[in-house]
C-alpha cells in the first residue's frame, strides 16, 4: 500500500484564482496557433507512398489484372491469409487468379506480399481503414481488392525507388 | 531429385566394376552410364536429356563432370554418355565441369523466356533448380528471344510451349521407346529447331500424359492441369492408382486437404517402371465426387430417407440382418486386403456367401501397362476367398436372397443406381458406400471413404503388393471402413436377435445384450 502525505500548499497556491488566470491564459493562446489535432474519422489521415496500409490488387490500365496467379505472394505470406487459385486466359499473358482472397483479419500488414510480387501486382495502398460487422465481411474476395493502377501509383513509384537502391 | 529413380541398378549378374566417386572407391554396373552410379552415390550430377528410363543420347551437355582414365590428364565428360570403366576416377566437383555447365546453363537460357511466374513447371523445374544453383544472374546476350508458339495444342492432353522447349529429346525418345509409337521429331534446324508432331498430327495413344512428368521443363503441360495449382502446394502422397488390376505406384497430389489434383507415376521397377498411363492419371472425377454419404442414412417404413451417425446406421444394420438370416456379401473390387478379411470375418459369422463384383473387362488393355480389368484388388480379394461374380449375375442372384451387404466404394457406379433403386422390396438392403442412391431396398447406408482417403494393400494382377495410402482427410462423420466392418461385426457377435424385432428398426429399439451368442444362419 502506498501512503500519499497531503501537499502542504503555500499561501499564493491557496488563493486559487492566479492559477486558474494561467491554466485560461494557456488557452487563449493555443486557441490563436495552428492546430496539430484532427477531426478523425470526418478528417482522413495523410498518406503517401510510404504508408503501408493493406495489401491490394492492381488493374492494369488495359482492364485486366496484373496479377498471374503465380502463388508467391501466397508461399511468402507469414500470416497465411492468401489463398489463390489459378486460370487460363485468352490473352497474351496465360494464366490468370480465378480466385484471389485475402483474409484481412489474418493479414498483419507485413508487406511480404508486394516483396514477392515478380509482376508488380500486389501493393500495400494507401488503406488503412479496416471494420465491419462480421468476421466474413473482411475475409475479402478479388473483386474487394482490385483497385485500378492509377490508384496506387504513389506506392508503386516509392517501391520502385527502393528496389532501384539494390 | 532422381537420384533414388536411378538406385534400382543393384541385383544384378554383370561383373561389377570399382571406380572411384569423389574420392569414395564404390561398385557400378558397366551397364549403366556414369551419371546412374554418381546418383546412385546419392552425388547431384545435374542432367535434362538424360532420363534413367530412357536411353541416354548426349545432348544437353549440363551432366558435365571431371573424369580421369589411366594416364590421361583429368577431363570432362558428359556422364550421361560415358560408361563406367575399371578405374575410373570422377570428380563430379571439378571447377572446369562446373565452368562447362555454367555455360551450358548460359546456352540454354539464351532463348528461355522468363515464364516462371505462369509455367505449371515451376517449383518442379530442374532449370530452375540449376539456373538457382550455378547459373549467373543476369544474361549477357543482347539479341532478342526468339519467338514460337506459346501454346500449340498436341491433340487432347498435351499442350506445347515452344519457346520454353529446350530440346533435350527425352519427349520424343519416350514415344520411341517406351509405347514404341513413334509420334514427336525436332523438326527444323539449329537455332530453328523445335519438337513438332509428324505432319502436325494430334498425339495419340494411352500414354501421353507422361510427356508432362518428362519434360524437365515447362514446354510440355497436361491440359487438364494447366493453371490450376501450384506443385509446392500439392501435398503428396505414395499411394497406387486404381484404374486397372495393374495397380501402377503412384503419388496422390492434394490441394487444400480437398482436391486430388493429380496423380503422377511413382518408380517401381516391379510394376510400372517410371511410367502410367492416362486413363489411371486422369482418373480424378471419381475421387474429387461431390455429394459423399457422410455418417448413416436410414430409410424407415416411411421411405423417408433420415441422417444418423454411422454407430445408430450400424445397430440398425445389425438388427436388420439378424432378422433378415440368407444374406449375400458383394464387396467392392476396390476393397482393400484388410478390409476384405473384416468382411470375410463377419460373412462367417452371418453365415453369408462373400462375393466380389467383377465387371466387365474394358478394350483399354495393352501390352505395356493397363491389364484392362476395372478391378485393382482382384487377386487380392480372390486369393482370401471372395468369388468373382459379373454384374449381371449379382443382379439376377440378389432376388434369391433375403438380405445383401453391399460394401465398398463405386458399387453403385458398378451395379447401376436404377438396378439397385428397382430392386425386389423383399430384398432388404445395408449398403457401405462412399455415395448414397434412393432405393426403397436399402434400408440402411453407411458412408465410407474412397481410396484416396483410406489405406491398406492392394494385390496387383503379378501378386505384387501395393499400399494406398490417406492423402486427404475423410469427410465429417465417416469411418475408416475397416472401423465400419468391424464394428458392424462386433455388433452381430454381441447380440442375440430379438424375438419380434422389426425389419426397419428404430435406433436403439433392440438393446444388445453383451455375452449372448449370436444363432445366425
Ligand atoms: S505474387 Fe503477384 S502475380 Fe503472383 S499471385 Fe501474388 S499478386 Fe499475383
Ligand atoms: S520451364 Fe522452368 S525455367 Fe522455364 S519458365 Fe517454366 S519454371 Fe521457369
Ligand atoms: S518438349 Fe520438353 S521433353 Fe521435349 S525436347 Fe523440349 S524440353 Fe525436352
Ligand atoms: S544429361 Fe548428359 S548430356 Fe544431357
Amino acid at each position: 500500500m502506498v501512503i500519499v502525505k497531503r501537499k502542504i500548499l503555500s499561501l499564493w497556491e491557496r488563493l486559487y484564482l492566479p492559477e486558474v488566470l494561467r491554466g485560461l491564459s494557456i488557452t487563449f493562446r493555443k486557441m490563436f496557433e495552428p492546430r496539430v489535432t484532427r477531426q478523425y474519422p470526418e478528417e482522413g489521415l495523410p498518406t503517401d507512398g510510404v504508408t503501408r496500409g493493406q495489401p491490394r490488387l492492381v488493374v492494369k490500365d488495359d482492364g485486366n489484372i496484373a496479377c498471374v496467379s503465380c502463388g508467391l505472394c501466397e508461399a511468402a505470406c507469414p500470416a497465411y491469409a492468401i489463398t489463390i487459385d489459378g486460370q487460363e486466359t485468352d490473352r497474351f499473358i496465360e494464366r490468370e487468379p480465378e480466385r484471389f482472397d485475402i483474409d484481412m483479419l489474418r493479414c498483419i500488414l507485413c508487406g511480404f506480399c508486394e516483396e514477392a510480387c515478380p509482376k508488380d501486382a500486389i501493393y500495400m495502398s494507401n488503406e488503412l481503414e479496416l471494420a465491419d460487422y462480421t468476421r466474413e465481411a473482411l475475409a475479402y474476395d478479388m473483386e474487394k481488392l482490385k483497385r485500378p493502377a492509377s490508384a496506387m501509383r504513389e506506392r508503386m513509384d516509392y517501391v520502385k525507388k527502393i528496389n532501384d537502391r539494390w | 531429385m532422381s537420384q533414388s529413380e536411378a538406385k534400382d541398378s543393384g541385383a544384378r549378374d554383370t561383373a561389377m566394376v570399382t571406380i572411384t566417386i569423389n574420392g569414395r572407391e564404390v561398385e557400378a554396373d558397366p551397364s549403366k552410364p556414369l551419371i546412374a552410379a554418381c546418383h546412385a552415390e546419392g552425388e547431384e550430377v545435374p542432367h535434362y536429356c538424360y532420363h534413367p528410363g530412357l536411353s541416354p543420347v548426349g545432348s544437353c551437355r549440363i551432366c558435365q563432370v571431371g573424369v580421369q582414365q589411366g594416364q590421361m590428364p583429368p577431363r570432362v565428360m558428359a556422364a550421361c554418355r560415358t560408361p563406367v570403366a575399371e578405374g575410373m576416377v570422377v570428380d563430379t566437383e571439378a571447377p572446369k565441369a562446373h565452368d562447362a555447365r555454367r555455360e551450358c546453363l548460359e546456352f540454354l537460357l539464351k532463348n528461355h523466356p522468363l515464364d516462371c511466374p505462369i509455367c505449371d513447371k515451376a517449383g518442379e523445374c530442374t532449370l530452375q533448380d540449376y539456373s538457382f544453383d550455378e547459373g549467373q544472374g543476369e544474361g549477357r546476350s543482347v539479341e532478342p528471344r526468339r519467338k514460337l508458339d506459346k501454346r500449340k495444342s498436341l491433340g487432347d492432353v498435351i499442350v506445347l510451349d515452344q519457346e520454353r522447349c529446350i530440346l533435350c529429346s527425352r519427349c520424343v525418345r519416350f514415344f520411341e521407346e517406351v509405347p514404341e509409337t513413334p509420334q514427336l521429331c525436332i523438326g527444323e534446324r539449329g537455332s530453328h529447331s523445335v519438337v513438332e508432331t509428324f505432319m502436325n498430327r494430334p498425339l495419340t495413344g494411352n500414354y501421353q500424359g507422361n510427356l508432362a512428368d518428362i519434360c524437365p521443363v515447362g514446354a510440355l503441360t497436361l491440359k487438364e492441369f494447366r493453371f490450376q495449382a501450384r506443385v509446392w502446394n500439392l501435398h503428396k502422397v505414395a499411394s497406387t492408382c486404381a484404374g486397372c488390376s495393374r495397380g501402377c505406384a503412384v503419388t496422390t497430389e492434394v490441394l487444400r486437404k480437398h482436391e486430388v489434383k493429380r496423380f503422377r507415376p511413382r518408380h517401381e521397377p516391379a510394376v510400372n517402371g517410371y511410367w502410367m498411363c492416362d486413363t489411371g492419371r486422369f482418373a480424378l472425377e471419381a475421387p474429387n465426387r461431390e455429394h459423399r454419404l457422410c455418417g448413416g442414412i436410414l430409410r424407415g417404413g416411411s421411405g423417408q430417407a433420415q441422417p444418423v451417425d454411422t454407430r445408430t446406421a450400424l445397430e440398425v444394420a445389425r438388427d436388420m440382418l439378424i432378422v433378415h438370416g440368407e444374406a449375400l456379401i458383394v464387396a467392392s473390387p476396390f476393397l482393400t486386403v484388410e478390409e476384405g478379411r473384416e468382411l470375410l470375418a463377419l460373412g462367417k459369422t452371418l453365415g453369408a456367401r462373400p462375393v466380389f463384383l467383377s465387371p466387365e473387362p474394358n478394350d483399354l488393355t495393352d501390352d505395356l501397362l493397363h491389364t484392362g480389368d476395372p478391378c485393382p484388388n482382384r487377386r487380392g480379394l480372390s486369393e482370401l476367398g471372395f468369388d468373382a461374380l459379373p454384374v449381371e449375375e449379382v443382379l439376377e442372384t440378389l432376388p434369391s436372397y433375403e438380405s445383401a451387404l453391399l460394401v465398398g466404394e463405386r458399387l453403385i457406379d458398378m451395379l447401376g443406381a436404377k438396378n439397385l433403386a428397382t430392386l425386389p422390396t423383399a430384398l432388404r438392403v445395408v449398403l457401405l458406400e462412399c455415395h448414397y442412391v434412393d432405393s426403397p431396398s436399402i434400408d440402411v447406408a453407411v458412408g465410407i471413404p474412397n481410396h484416396v482417403e483410406r489405406e491398406g494393400t492392394w494385390v496387383n494382377v503379378d501378386g505384387h503388393a501395393g499400399r494406398i495410402a490417406i492423402a486427404r482427410p475423410t469427410p465429417e462423420g465417416v469411418w475408416m471402413a475397416t472401423r465400419t466392418i468391424d464394428t458392424l461385426h462386433e455388433l452381430l457377435t454381441m447380440s442375440a436377435p430379438g424375438a419380434d424385432a422389426p425389419g426397419s428398426a428404430t435406433p436403439g429399439a433392440i438393446p444388445s445384450t453383451p455375452g449372448a451368442e449370436a444363432t445366425l444362419g
